[in-house]
């Protein structure tokens, strides 16, 4: 029987399978296709301290192996999610990882003071949503933003802290750097990249926001790469994200360093796509012959010279 | 556990004009539980799904059968599938038409929003319900299921804005004016509607001005189509006092009552 418990920092997982934020919800939906207590863990929909409506429509445009989303954060907010959505995260029997998104520093940190006192596993810091105007983006392209927001965070709270980078800068490596030293328990990467569709016969974006977050297979190779490179330059855990559609997929991003992944856009195409693939991990394991999952995380041999 | 998934066999294929295609595909799980409103999530050669209003479900046959026409690559790939071929489905999704209390249904539908009226114009049939299909085109070499409606009980009127020679010259909202200045009244009448958003903001508009209750079948560009992506959300109105909010297509749509709808034209 193949062993797919993995850790993040402290965390134990039954396996490196999360949903990532913004794909799942808050499990409702997706519970009704599958055994989430099966699953590694779930990261909730980004959350922020108000009720946010989100950005106009249209919403998602498609690309090539992937598509754009300009939703903007919309979310129920702290106050309401704590109310009537954390008893039923917690009852779901997987990790259970809250994405916070501020718009400014003390945001987070409030947020960070009302999560403490709850069960969940980890506090996701959102520095990386490219639809939003405020915070995200903003703090999470600036390392010396990263180092002081997760400090900060770290003087609030005792719950493991995931910092989620985004890709849109010059070293992704530097953020990490920036997030470690400021006390981060693990960084998880990457968010989408800012991109934009265009509609030639209107001259006009196709979202209404002008740009939004490219995801799906796309920007697996951006995301391998920025993996593999962030590994070499810091000592805490990575949790990789980017275009993992199968069981092949995840075993890659551990190869290139990550102790966990969160799954993304494959489970809009494939709502099951989360307990699919874990069963295609073992699987391969088998044919690989590796008996513990933890022993792919940064086994990648770089060519020399 | 629901299963969401299913991968369907195509059982039959016609074709209604060059653009145009019915699929009949082998689904016994959505054939039972499916009612008029209600979509699928189609995959096809494409990185999304393509979310298709239901147009029949027989589930005795345990067959639906989904009207595609080619839009872009997607439903160009889906509309060139050929019988025996197989696509992968997710559904039934989305809240349908409510028929409840219901004595005379009347349905207007624009372009390919004729497809999910005839399920409801069906439906309607089995119940015994006074049914009204109004159908509009722009010509009649883009009409589409004419003899299809015909085949059912309904009473139908047909409209085409640019030919003389079916029932209605004009557009289908002016169809709809006319048959409610003839039409006698009868309490419980519902109209409903699925097409362009302009058209379905009119009939909602006239189903106002004669008392008629009006649900619409709004459309919004769709990723998951189960209401995790929150991509496809549309404005709804919360009362009076409040500001309107944005609600899920997929999840509390595709079809709501009209008079909660925030018209974004």
């Amino acid at each position: 029987m193949a062993d797919l418990t993995v850790r993040v920092g402290n965390v134990q997982f039954a396996n490196p399978v999360i949903a990532a934020s913004g794909t799942f919800g808050f499990g409702r939906e997706m519970r009704v296709f599958q055994d989430l207590s099966r699953i590694g863990g779930i990261c909730s929909k980004g959350l922020t301290l108000l009720p946010r409506a989100g950005n106009a429509t249209p919403r998602v445009a498609e690309t090539a192996s992937g598509m754009l989303n300009s939703v903007g954060l919309q979310n129920p907010g702290l106050q309401s999610f704590l109310a009537n959505e954390l008893s039923f995260m917690a009852a779901l029997g997987c990790r259970i990882i809250i994405n916070i998104a501020g718009n400014d520093h003390e945001e987070y940190l409030e947020m960070c003071r009302q999560l403490d006192a709850t069960s969940i596993d980890a506090i996701e810091l959102n520095l990386s949503c490219p639809n939003v105007r405020e915070g995200c983006m903003l703090i999470g392209s600036n390392p010396q933003m990263i180092e002081k927001l997760v400090a900060a965070a770290r003087q609030v709270t005792r719950k493991p802290l995931w910092a989620k980078l985004t890709p849109n800068v010059t070293s992704i490596a530097d953020m990490a750097r920036a997030a470690e030293s400021g006390g981060a328990d693990a960084v998880v990467l990457i968010n989408t990249l800012l991109g934009m569709a265009i509609d030639r016969k209107l001259r006009r974006p196709l979202l209404r926001n002008n740009t939004g977050g490219l995801s799906g297979p796309a920007i697996k190779p951006i995301a391998l790469r920025m993996v593999a490179e962030t590994y070499r330059a810091i000592g805490i855990p990575i949790v990789g994200v980017g275009g993992i559609m199968d069981g092949n997929d995840v075993l890659e991003f551990m190869i290139a360093g990550a102790a966990a992944v969160e799954i993304g856009t494959a489970s809009l195409v494939r709502p099951t796509a989360c307990q699919d693939i874990i069963r295609e991990i073992e699987t391969i394991m088998e044919l690989d012959g590796v008996s513990e999952v933890s022993q792919y995380t940064g086994t990648l041999a770089l060519w020399n010279g | 556990m629901q299963t969401i998934e299913f991968s369907c066999p195509i059982i039959d294929r016609e074709s209604i004009n060059d653009q145009t295609v019915v699929l009949t595909l082998e689904a016994p799980v959505i054939a039972q539980t499916a009612y008029p409103g209600q979509f699928v999530n189609l995959a096809s050669n494409q990185f999304l799904r393509r979310p298709i209003g239901i147009m029949n479900a027989d589930s005795k046959k345990g067959s639906i059968q989904l009207g595609i026409r080619v839009s872009g690559e997607g439903t160009r790939f889906l509309a060139g599938q050929k019988k025996g071929d197989i696509v992968s489905l997710l559904g039934p999704l989305g809240r349908g038409f409510h028929l409840e209390g219901a004595r005379r249904v009347i349905t207007v539908g624009g372009g390919t929003g004729v497809f999910p009226l005839y399920f409801v114009q069906k439906v309607c049939q089995t119940r015994g319900l006074e049914g009204i299909a109004v159908c509009g085109y722009k010509s009649r070499k883009d009409s589409l299921l004419t003899d299809q409606y015909e085949a059912l009980t309904c009473q139908t009127l047909f409209a085409s804005e640019t030919d003389d020679d079916m029932d209605f010259s004009g557009h289908a909202v002016a169809a709809l004016a006319d048959l409610l200045l003839k039409l006698k009244p009868v309490p419980e009448t519902m109209i409903l509607t699925c097409g362009p958003e302009t058209m379905m903001a009119s009939v909602a508009a006239l189903a106002k001005k004669h008392g008629i209750s009006c649900q619409v079948s709004l459309e919004e560009r769709m990723a998951c189509g189960i209401g995790v992506c929150l991509v496809c959300a549309c404005k709804i109105k919360q009362g009076d006092e409040q500001e309107s909010e944005y609600q899920r297509c997929c999840t509390e749509g595709p079809v709501f009552n009209a008079e909660v709808v925030e018209w974004q034209i």
